[in-house]
């Protein structure tokens, strides 16, 4: 065992952290809200920064643009972006679709769009929820009937991040619907150009719009744009959540805010600065910053173990649970502790930590529900990782 | 990062393992948690055999040279089967004499620690029972030839079985000497033995006027102020290891049960309301498992890290007992027997979020590292 990180990963993670340093505007507290044009604009900027750089699609293999990295430094990558509240990096191209269709895809398929995912040109986005499909993902409606070359896709896709600012959908459909439930699916690749596409913008609850439901009336998608076979799509639809479930990015929110607070609660020009020196306060500051290295560690821990060949699913899900738990308790503690300012939004007038404590908070509700619930993930740690018995199903 | 073990440490878990499922059954436990000490000085006895306690003892003074990582492999593994042995006691106190001692008191003690000859085991917490590395119960009068040391030092751990006791005493020139304290058949020491509930042997010990060479100082003044509290944090990051390997065989032998344990047709850990609180006692275990191996791995390097100490009993106090409440939850009406075992486990969780430290004790050093 070590708790160290080896030179290599050391220096990748200055690199990163220096060209942020540059990238990102000098007065920059994020979080990054991509229907702002002028932040989807820095977004646009530092993924071809990283591009340049060679490390937007270092993940992916070498045949492929990438540099083959480790687990390790993917989890380096993800975990020094989000502790910077950078936008720019693009999970549903580099991380979800890539490494999928260089599974199942066509050799056209990844002709075209491998390229420019990698060159950050093309913005992805995520369609497998639907209005009456959550945790039961399998459960999902949405239509694509074969029509000479093309599939007829209707139904509606919700909850969908950066649609609004997506060129590209991948998207599960069902393909069969007389066959079980998981055995009628197949995965599209939907160009969001296509007529009878229809973005309906959804407000979140911290007042931003950061996810859309996406409509479908009778949308033609080329045949040739089908992943893997027909009605496999559970299983290739299923290899882009493995990349998603990771609490890294949590760890990493959660370790800034709180650097943040504690920086706040020890500088003596801060309006509640008095709070430092009461016992309760340094115990329950510390208590946070033990949780977020075990949180962390436990990202770390996943990673190492994607390095050994293996594929850590429960792993991954503690991780997961871990990250958002800890998450949404640093910033209810920053609310409190900021006591009256804490309820203050951000752009009031005498808000303090511009009012982010609580917009984060209120962000940080969706973190817990995204991704599979915590409540699911608890399910496959008791089922995967323990190996107790599933429920009988109906 | 490394999560696996290495050969070295591959090596100790299976012989652990298999030692310990035979010696350290259950009905080993409940003996000496009985209060019986000839059962627990047989264990001692061929946990030495096993050359346990030179591990970490260094090559040049007869020990293995192994890091407090390796050890904290071993401890795991005392720390699942509730072993009652003075391992950790033996190593923490041996290590604060390697990095504090002079030449020739380490080359007179490690030798035969590494032996077993030599048992030294922490006694630094008073009647106000703080771990407080500036608080003691014991005064010393210097003399010619060293220290006599009048007072009480409680919650002893394994005093029966020690030969010596490592003691912060205030001398009477208003100074702090950390001294080896021979406290086997000494006379002056009272030995008053305490119902522990963490089924180990613990003592409070008096002090009447004991006797202690100059050449069993370790240090004085803030030397000995910093060995007590470097003393202190080895000891919290070995109960947090310990109570690591509690919490992961309390988490399987929960699974064990409730897979097994058949109501309304089916086994209760098919139940999603117990899946849950099964998969939530699988975090925690793993979270303390994380930080107390990070934190024995900084041991291994220099010194160590302040912060990855305390965060690992933070998070092993906080957590522990919690896990083990839930696992009677899981076990219903027969996790509430005598017969059990499961209390067993539960006792020690309990009585060991506070040794060396409650979660309290070092969060407040953690804050202070925080900068706070």
């Amino acid at each position: 065992m070590r708790f160290d990180f080896t030179p290599e990963e050391s220096d990748f993670r200055r690199k990163l952290s220096a060209f942020l340093d540059g990238a990102l505007p000098a007065d920059w507290h994020g979080p990054a809200d991509e229907s702002r044009d002028d932040h989807w604009a820095l977004n646009q900027q530092i993924k071809k920064g990283l591009a340049d750089r060679g490390w937007f699609v270092m993940s992916w293999p070498t045949e492929y643009g990438g540099a083959d990295s480790s687990p390790m430094m993917n989890t380096i990558f993800a975990e020094e972006m989000a502790y910077r509240r950078a936008p720019g990096h693009d999970r549903f191209g580099t991380r979800m679709l890539g490494p999928t269709l260089m599974r199942f895809g066509s050799d056209s398929q990844r002709a075209e769009h491998l390229g420019a995912i990698a060159r950050g040109e093309v913005q992805w986005c995520q369609g497998y929820s639907e209005p009456n499909s959550g945790s039961d993902l399998a459960s999902l409606q949405t239509r694509a009937v074969l029509d000479g070359d093309n599939f007829i896709v209707n139904g509606a896709k919700i909850w969908t991040s950066l649609a609004h600012r997506a060129d590209m959908m991948f998207m599960l459909v069902r393909t069969d619907p007389d066959a079980a439930p998981h055995k009628g699916i197949s995965l599209l690749l939907v160009d969001m150009k296509t007529p009878g596409i229809q973005v309906l913008p959804i407000i979140n609850m911290a007042g931003v719009h950061s996810f859309n439901q996406v409509v479908f009336d009778d949308v033609r998608v080329p045949q040739a744009n089908l992943v893997g076979d027909l009605n496999d799509g559970w299983r290739v639809g299923m290899t882009v959540l493995n990349f998603e479930r990771s609490g890294i990015d949590y760890a990493a929110w959660a370790r800034a805010a709180l650097e943040e607070l504690v920086d706040y609660v020890k500088n003596d020009d801060s309006l509640v600065s008095t709070v430092k020196t009461n016992p309760e306060v340094r115990g329950k500051l510390a208590s946070l910053n033990t949780e977020i290295e075990a949180a962390r560690l436990l990202c770390y821990d996943v990673a190492w173990r994607q390095g050994q060949g293996e594929v850590p699913s429960a792993e991954a899900s503690i991780s997961k649970v871990a990250g958002t738990e800890i998450y949404a308790k640093v910033l209810d503690y920053g609310t409190e502790l900021l006591g009256m300012y804490g309820a203050l939004e951000p752009g009031s007038e005498q808000a303090e930590l511009q009012g982010n404590f609580l917009k984060m908070r209120l962000f940080a509700t969706s973190g817990p529900i995204l991704a599979g619930t915590n409540e699911i993930q608890k399910n496959i740690i008791a089922q995967r990782g323990l190996n107790l018995p599933r429920a009988p199903r109906r | 990062m490394d999560f696996g073990l290495t050969q070295t440490q591959k090596l100790i878990r299976t012989s652990a393992r298999e030692f310990l499922a035979d010696r350290s059954g259950p009905a080993t436990v409940r003996a000496v948690a009985d209060g019986d000490t000839e059962v627990a000085a047989n264990l001692w006895m061929d946990v030495v055999e096993l050359g346990w306690p030179a591990l970490t003892v260094s090559e040049q003074h007869g020990g293995a040279g192994l890091s407090f990582s390796d050890l904290a492999v071993l401890l795991e593994e005392l720390g699942a089967t509730l072993a009652p042995v003075p391992v950790a006691e033996s190593a923490i106190t041996a290590r604060i004499l390697e990095r504090f001692g002079q030449d020739a008191l380490k080359a007179e003690l490690l030798p035969q620690i590494a032996d077993g000859d030599v048992l030294i085991t922490p006694a630094i917490v008073g009647r106000d029972a703080s771990w407080d590395a500036h608080n003691t119960g014991t005064v010393a009068n210097r003399t010619g030839s060293g220290l006599v040391i009048t007072g009480e030092a409680r919650f002893v751990s394994f005093a029966n079985q020690a030969t010596h006791a490592l003691t912060l005493v205030n001398t009477d020139d208003d100074q702090f000497a950390m001294v080896v304290v021979p406290i086997w058949k000494s006379p002056g020491v009272e030995q008053i033995p305490l119902n522990h509930a963490s089924g180990t042997p613990v003592y409070s010990l008096t002090f009447n006027e004991v006797e202690a060479p100059t050449s069993n100082i370790v240090a004085t003044g803030t030397e000995a102020v910093a060995a007590a509290a470097e003393l202190v944090a080895t000891g919290s990051v070995a109960r947090a290891t310990q109570l690591a390997g509690l919490a992961r065989a309390v988490v399987d032998s929960t699974v064990e049960y409730t897979a097994g344990r058949q109501q309304f047709g089916r086994p209760v850990g098919s139940f999603q309301a117990v899946q849950h609180h099964l998969a939530e006692m699988a975090i925690a275990a793993k979270q303390v498992n994380h930080l107390a191996h990070a934190a024995a791995w900084s041991f291994s390097q220099d010194g160590y890290s302040v912060d990855r100490a305390a965060r690992a009993k933070i998070a092993a106090s906080e957590k522990i007992a919690d896990l083990c409440w839930t696992a009677h939850q899981c076990h219903g009406a027969i996790g509430f027997t005598w017969e059990h075992n499961l209390h067993l486990y539960t006792r020690r969780a309990l009585a060991w979020k506070t040794d060396f430290g409650d979660a309290a004790f070092h969060k407040a050093i953690l804050a202070s590292a925080m900068g706070l």
